[in-house]
């Protein structure tokens, strides 16, 4: 009765109020008033996020949160996407999927990002989730068509099945047709990954045609030109479209079939896909450029010239991906029309060439920057870049929050003044004061460091390669970035000092990972030793990290917070620093 | 050896970081910081004596012969030299040959520049996939010198004609086609008739192709085999 006189509503209702809580900061901070608002908030948790999958364990997060609908797990670490994390590190979900399915069968929603799904987890999925409703794999890997076919024939709620860049082993395109003829749910469908040999078109189009509230449709290479208008004939109603390759022989009928359908499309405003385009039949997505918010070019290997008269169409884009075939004059363009833009990423078309083969360089990026009131996130890849252009960027551009550069010769200079380019990052730092992810590239010294530790106070994401003189470097950003979540350094002369310096800062964060640096196998083990609540991974092909002398750097070094201790899925080049002997092995 | 652990206070960091003159930096930069970046030694027999110099730090000159050296800068204090970096590897992956899937535009090949390159650098996604099948080519050949599978799983998914029900099998058991298609014909309950063979062998490998079995070695087979499918054998 004491519980009751605290509180003038009964729970029901703060349970109500809760459900407008959506964030799941919000969420946090509202099971941490007392108790009694922990005990309700958990138990209409509707949404869960894990942003490491081996921070907590399935059956914690289930005891936890009895009734959740929705779960978003991350697994592998960010450098994965560039092969720095070795096959079979982990980040598995079928134990995942176990206790859940177990658990209760009212599961909705599962969202995975570099993960490995194996076929038996989709499986398990599809028998398990009776309401399932939204599959989204981004980067994920180890699964076939064969476990996709169990999805479409076992889920007939399904609205989403989005497959973002996963490495999907193509059994066969007839997955597709597993999806029963009574299936009309779907809203959603990324297939954009899938492989290029066979694409079964009329399960496709059959599909297509019967779902009637579908909104986005993403298509993979395999879907040639002359079928894409037939598909997008069904489907007016799309709001995001990614076609297949964007090829053919030039013929009079496919391009005004083409365009007659895309003028049909009233409600596009996302395009993307266009394999091997030609200029020939861009001029087809006019009628529907002026309605454009988001435009994915990062695959159209098109020139300046056609590159500049589509983005003039498009005078609403808000988001742009595209190669550097833009250039400089093509950016020029795009800052004088498109006063909407907030996102732009520029990717190289010929990352390892030696000679740049485009002219694409830092005025590309000025250019947008002082032209495009609303931009606030960059990806940028060129060969040059100036602390002046820097400076002017941030002066001009304070609004950005995600920020990273890439240029592409490790350690290069400014190319004006020959000097490292610390003053031009450390403005971005400065004048950026919501800057929440920054890449930094060149040549940089400790100072940049300095600069970051001081000013980047919103910073939660740092990605660190071939920089910095000094532990200091890191000192500064480990002591200084008081939102830090997220580290990678790769290639850095940083050893064990600042690391052991800072060791308590690493359980604020998620993770750190250090690959290449300087840090030794004996500070790993003393990490491990001291700090409970951490995983301290060393990653090392070449063998036992004990079976060289104790001060040899580690090869790869990955550090997490974590309440779910030590992990036992590891593969052989894996090892958990431990309490008991500084050494566990899987 | 003795690492501090500045854990408990923050007050107390490992050497006084605040004392020093952040505006001065009186160290050379680093020198033979090549364009290949740093990495360690596949066999650190040679790393010994410069692993020593690494370990002591810079408020400690230590015994021992320690390669660290401080700097002074003018008002004498104490500037941390650069951790020597004396790990110098010339990373040579594999000169493979051209990437398979040419209709790529990018078919520039990750081991650009005579063969050497970073791993992962430029940072782009794209390149991920070409790279872990070469990869994945290049330590199945080296690791399968006894016909075993590179991967750490020897199980295989087989499926037979007809059958929806797909079952697997351990790859590892066998070292023979005699030996696999025995155990074959049991679990999937086929007879050779009039000794004719009812079912043929076939197999996706790496690459992505269905292949006939009998057409190749069994060391070939092993080491490319992904998924196995038993079809009726036509005559």
């Amino acid at each position: 009765m004491l519980k009751k006189m605290a509180f003038s509503f009964p729970d029901e209702v703060l349970e109500h109020v809760f459900s407008f809580i959506q964030s799941d900061k919000d969420r946090n901070a509202v099971s941490m008033v007392c108790k009694s608002w922990y005990e309700i908030e958990r138990w209409c948790r509707r949404k869960v996020f894990v942003g490491n999958c081996y921070a907590v364990s399935p059956r914690m997060v289930i005891r936890r949160f009895p009734e959740f609908r929705s779960i978003e797990l991350k697994g592998k670490p960010h450098f994965a996407d560039f092969n720095l994390v070795p096959d079979g590190w982990g980040g598995y979900v079928f134990p995942w999927i176990a206790e859940m399915a177990g658990a209760y069968p009212w599961l909705e929603e599962i969202r995975l990002k570099r993960m490995v799904v194996t076929d038996e987890s989709l499986e398990l999925i599809a028998k398990s989730f009776k309401n399932f409703k939204v599959l989204v794999l981004s980067s994920c890997e180890g699964f076939s068509t064969d476990g996709l076919a169990a999805i479409a024939a076992s889920c007939k709620n399904l609205k989403e099945l989005d497959l973002r860049d996963c490495e999907v082993d193509d059994l066969s395109a007839h997955w597709l047709s597993h999806f029963p003829e009574t299936y009309t749910s779907l809203v959603s469908l990324n297939i954009s990954c899938l492989g290029s040999d066979e694409a079964s078109f009329s399960a496709l189009e059959r599909l297509v045609r019967r779902c009637t509230n579908l909104k986005t449709l993403r298509l993979n290479r395999a879907v040639p030109l002359d079928k894409i208008a037939n598909i997008l004939r069904h489907a007016p109603q799309l709001v995001e479209f990614g076609t297949g390759t964007y090829t053919a022989d030039v013929r009079p009928d496919v391009y005004s079939d083409l365009a007659g359908v895309f003028s049909s499309c009233k409600e596009l405003k996302s395009l993307s896909g266009f394999w091997d385009v030609i200029p020939d039949y861009l001029p087809a997505i006019y009628p529907v450029c002026s309605k454009l918010t988001s435009l994915n070019l990062s695959y159209a290997t098109i020139q300046s010239p056609d590159l500049i008269k589509l983005v003039s169409h498009c005078p609403n884009l808000q988001r742009l991906l595209v190669l550097d075939y833009i250039e400089d004059s093509g950016l020029e363009v795009l800052a004088s029309s498109c006063k909407d833009l907030q996102e732009l990423r520029v990717f190289p078309s010929d990352p390892f060439g030696a000679e740049p083969n485009v002219s694409l360089t830092e005025q590309g990026l000025v250019a947008v920057s002082l032209g495009c009131p609303k931009l606030q996130s960059v990806l940028y890849f060129c060969r040059r870049m100036s602390n002046e252009a820097l400076v002017t960027i941030a002066r001009s551009r304070p609004n950005f929050t995600r920020f990273r550069l890439c240029i592409i010769e490790p350690k290069t200079a400014d190319y004006l003044t020959l000097e490292p380019l610390d003053v031009g990052f450390g403005a971005i730092v400065q004048y950026c004061k919501d800057l929440r992810r920054l890449s930094l590239s060149g040549l940089l010294t400790d100072r940049v460091f300095e600069y970051i530790g001081t000013y980047a106070k919103k910073l939660e994401m740092l990605s660190v390669a071939f920089a910095g003189d000094s532990d200091l470097g890191l000192h500064h950003v480990l002591s200084g970035c008081e939102s830090l979540r997220k580290l990678e350094i790769r290639d850095c002369p940083f050893g064990d000092k600042a690391l052991l310096a800072n060791a308590a800062k690493l359980e604020t964060m998620r993770s750190l990972w250090m690959s290449s640096c300087a840090v030794s196998f004996a500070a790993c083990k003393l990490l491990g030793q001291k700090m409970p609540r951490l995983n301290v991974e060393v990653i090392d092909e070449r063998g036992p990290p004990d079976s060289r002398p104790e001060n040899c750097p580690v090869d790869k070094l990955y550090i997490y917070r974590s309440i779910a201790g030590p992990r036992f899925d590891m593969p052989p080049f894996v090892w958990t620093m431990d309490e008991d002997s500084g050494l566990r092995l899987s | 050896m003795e690492l501090q652990l500045g854990l408990s206070l923050p007050s107390t960091p490992i050497f006084p970081f605040k004392m020093l003159d952040l505006n001065s930096y009186g160290y050379e930069l680093r020198e033979g910081l090549g364009p290949f970046g740093i990495n360690v030694n596949n066999n650190c027999g040679s790393c010994s004596s410069s692993c020593n110099s690494s370990s002591s730090g810079g408020a400690d000159d230590g015994g021992g012969g320690t390669k660290t050296r401080r700097l002074l800068d003018e008002e004498n204090r104490i500037v941390p030299k650069t951790l020597p970096l004396l790990f110098w590897t010339n990373q040579r992956p594999n000169d493979e040959d051209e990437p398979k899937d040419v209709d790529d535009h990018s078919s520039s090949a990750i081991f650009k520049n005579d063969g050497e390159g970073l791993v992962g650098w430029p940072p782009v996604k794209a390149w991920r996939k070409k790279v872990r099948r070469r990869v994945a080519n290049v330590r199945a050949a080296v690791e399968n010198s006894c016909g075993g599978r590179a991967s750490s799983s020897t199980y295989v998914k087989v499926k037979m004609e007809g059958n929806a029900i797909a079952r697997k099998i351990d790859i590892s058991l066998h070292h023979s086609f005699e030996s696999l298609t025995t155990t074959l014909m049991r679990m999937f309950d086929i007879s050779d008739e009039n000794g004719q063979k009812s079912f043929k062998l076939t197999y996706l490998d790496r690459e992505g192709d269905w292949l006939l079995a009998e057409d190749v070695p069994w060391r070939t087979f092993i080491r490319s085999l992904k998924y196995i499918k038993l079809i009726r054998s036509r005559c």
